[in-house]
C-alpha cells in the first residue's frame, strides 16, 4: 500500500469498513512509514484535545460576536482546487470527534461545578462553527466539480436548516436555561455538519 | 449522386462499427466467480443500478452502457469492483443500467449521482450514496446505510441496523424492525408497520408519521424544527410518553382516561405513562403539532 492509498482509505480504516486484508496492508504500511504514522497521529488529536476538555466550561468573555462572526455568509467561491479525500477523511474524524465531544459536554451536568446551561452551550457552537467553517472551505475548494443542480440542491438544504438554526437560537435567547431548545439547537448544527460533510465528500468523489 | 448516396450509407455504418461505444448503447454480460462474504464497490452514476442477492459464490452483470461511457470491472475471491466511467461525471444523462447478481452475504457499497439504486435479496451490509437519484431496498440486510441529498429513499424489510440519510426527498420505512435512525432536512420520514426495538427519526421541516409498535424495552424517539409528527401506536401500548413543542400544539387520545392531564402550556415536556410503561416514546418539536393517536 502507497501513502496516497493508505490516506484514502484513512476514514474506512477509522470507520472499521475496510476489509481485514486492507485492515492488515493499512496497518502494515502504518509500521514502516513515520509519515504516514505523523499524519495519522494529526489527525486523531482533535479528539484527544477533546477528551482533555475540562468537565465544567466557564468562558471568560463574550464569545457570541466572535461566533456569529464566523457564521456570517462567506464571500463569492471560487473555481476548482482539487481536495485530497485524507484531507475530508481528517474532516470526518474531527466531526465524528465534535460531535461526541458536543454530546459529552452538554450531557456532563450537575456532577462537578456549577456552570450555566448557556455558557456550556457557547462552548459547543463555538467548536461546531470552527467545524462548519472547515468543512465550508474544502466544499468551497471543490465547488467546481459539482454539478449546478447538486449545488443548487446543497445550497436549499443549508438554507433550511440555517434558518432552523437561527429560529431556535432566538427561542434560546429568550428562555436559556430550556434544555430540550439547547438539543433542538445542537441538532440542527449537527446536521448542518453532516450535511456539510456529505457535501465535501460528493465534490471529491464525483 | 449515386456514390453520395452510398457514402451516406456507408459512413454511419462504419464508424458505428469502428467505435461503438460512441455511437449506441452496449450490451453487457459479464461474470466472475467470488467468495460468498465478498466486497463489492459499485460506481454509476447515472441511469440504474439494480442489485440481486443470489445462492451461488459469483457475480453477473448484465445491462447496457451508455453512449460515451464504459464498463470497468473485475475481482477475485473477497473483493470486486465495477461500474460505469465516462468523460463527464456531472451530467445525468445519458445513463446506464447495470444488474448485478451478488452473493446474498456480499459487503456492498454503491455510488450513484443521479442514477437510481435498487437492492433485493440481500442479508450482508449495503451502504449506497447517491446524490439526487432514487434508493430502494428490501429484505433482511444485517446492516444498511443509504443517503440521498435529493432522491427519495424507499426501505422494506427486517434489517438489523438502518442508517437513512436524506435530504427534500421522502425516507419511507416499511415492515421496519431492529435499530433505525433517520434523518432527512425537509424530507418527510413514513414509516408503517414498523416494530422498533431503538428508533431515532429526526427531521428540520419535514413531516414525521410512525404507524406500528414499540418493543416492550425499546425506544422511539423523534425530533423535528417545524415537521409535524403523527404517531399511530396500538390502544394497549405498554409506554411511557414525554411530548414537548414550543409553538406547536399536542394532540393525543392515548392518555388514560379517569387521569387527570396535567397538561403543559409553557413548552415543558407532557408526560404520562400508559399501562404501566414499558417502552420509552418522545416527541420534541420546536413548532410542529404532535398528534399521538390510538391506531
Amino acid at each position: 500500500m502507497t501513502c496516497a492509498e493508505l490516506r484514502a482509505r484513512l476514514d474506512a480504516y477509522v470507520n472499521g469498513t475496510l476489509s481485514s486484508a486492507e485492515t492488515a496492508a493499512f496497518e502494515a504500511h502504518l509500521d514502516t512509514c513515520a509519515a504516514c504514522g505523523d499524519f495519522l497521529a494529526n489527525a486523531a488529536e482533535r479528539p484527544q484535545e477533546l477528551n482533555a476538555l475540562p468537565r465544567s466550561v466557564e468562558p471568560d468573555a463574550d464569545l457570541w460576536p466572535a461566533i456569529t462572526g464566523r457564521l456570517a455568509p462567506r464571500r463569492a467561491l471560487r473555481r476548482g482546487i482539487p481536495v485530497p479525500a485524507w484531507a475530508l477523511a481528517a474532516a470526518a474524524v474531527l466531526l465524528i470527534a465534535l460531535s461526541s465531544g458536543a454530546t459529552v459536554l452538554l450531557l456532563r451536568s450537575g456532577t462537578h461545578a456549577p456552570v450555566t446551561l448557556s455558557s456550556r452551550l457557547e462552548g459547543v457552537e463555538a467548536e461546531y462553527a470552527a467545524a462548519s467553517d472547515d468543512l465550508g472551505r474544502t466544499l468551497e475548494k471543490a465547488r467546481a466539480r459539482l454539478a449546478p443542480e447538486t449545488l443548487a440542491t446543497i445550497e436549499r438544504n443549508l438554507a433550511t436548516i440555517d434558518s432552523a438554526l437561527a429560529e431556535s437560537r432566538r427561542a434560546l435567547a429568550k428562555d436559556p436555561a430550556n434544555g430540550v431548545l439547547e438539543q433542538l439547537v445542537v441538532a440542527a448544527w449537527r446536521q448542518k455538519l453532516e450535511f456539510l460533510r456529505r457535501a465535501a465528500a460528493l465534490s471529491t468523489e464525483t | 449522386m449515386r456514390r453520395h448516396a452510398v457514402l451516406l450509407v456507408l459512413i454511419p455504418s462504419l464508424a458505428g462499427s469502428l467505435a461503438p461505444g460512441l455511437f449506441a448503447q452496449q450490451k453487457l454480460e459479464r461474470r466472475f466467480a467470488v467468495d460468498s462474504n465478498v466486497s463489492i464497490r459499485i460506481t454509476n452514476m447515472a441511469g440504474t443500478t439494480r442489485i440481486i442477492g443470489w445462492d451461488r459464490d459469483s457475480i453477473a452483470i448484465t445491462g447496457s452502457i451508455a453512449p460515451g461511457a464504459s464498463f470497468f470491472g473485475g475481482g477475485k475471491g473477497g473483493f470486486a469492483k465495477l461500474g460505469v466511467e465516462r468523460s463527464d461525471e456531472t451530467l445525468a444523462a445519458p445513463g446506464s443500467t447495470l444488474e448485478v447478481r451478488v452473493p446474498r452475504g456480499a459487503r456492498l457499497a454503491v455510488k450513484s449521482g443521479t442514477a437510481s439504486i435498487e437492492a433485493t435479496g440481500l442479508t450482508g451490509e449495503l451502504q449506497c450514496v447517491s446524490v439526487s437519484g432514487t434508493i430502494q431496498v428490501d429484505g433482511g440486510l444485517r446492516l444498511l446505510v443509504a443517503e440521498s441529498m435529493d432522491g427519495n429513499l424507499d426501505v422494506g424489510g427486517p434489517i438489523g441496523v438502518s442508517r437513512i440519510t436524506g435530504g427534500r426527498g421522502t425516507v419511507t420505512l416499511r415492515d421496519i424492525r431492529g435499530d433505525i435512525l433517520a434523518t432527512t432536512v425537509a424530507g418527510p420520514i413514513t414509516a408503517t408497520r414498523g416494530m422498533v426495538s431503538r428508533a431515532h427519526l429526526e427531521t428540520i421541516s419535514g413531516a414525521i408519521s410512525y404507524e406500528g409498535d414499540v418493543d416492550r424495552r425499546g425506544t422511539l424517539e423523534t425530533v423535528t424544527h417545524a415537521g409535524d409528527v403523527t404517531l399511530r401506536l396500538p390502544a394497549t401500548i405498554a409506554a411511557e410518553f414525554e411530548l414537548q413543542t414550543f409553538e406547536g400544539k399536542i394532540e393525543t387520545d392515548l392518555f388514560p382516561k379517569g387521569r387527570v392531564q396535567h397538561r403543559p402550556a409553557d413548552g415543558s415536556p407532557w408526560t404520562f405513562a400508559t399501562a404501566g410503561g414499558g417502552a420509552q416514546v418522545s416527541v420534541r418539536s420546536f413548532k410542529g403539532t404532535i398528534r399521538v393517536l390510538k391506531q
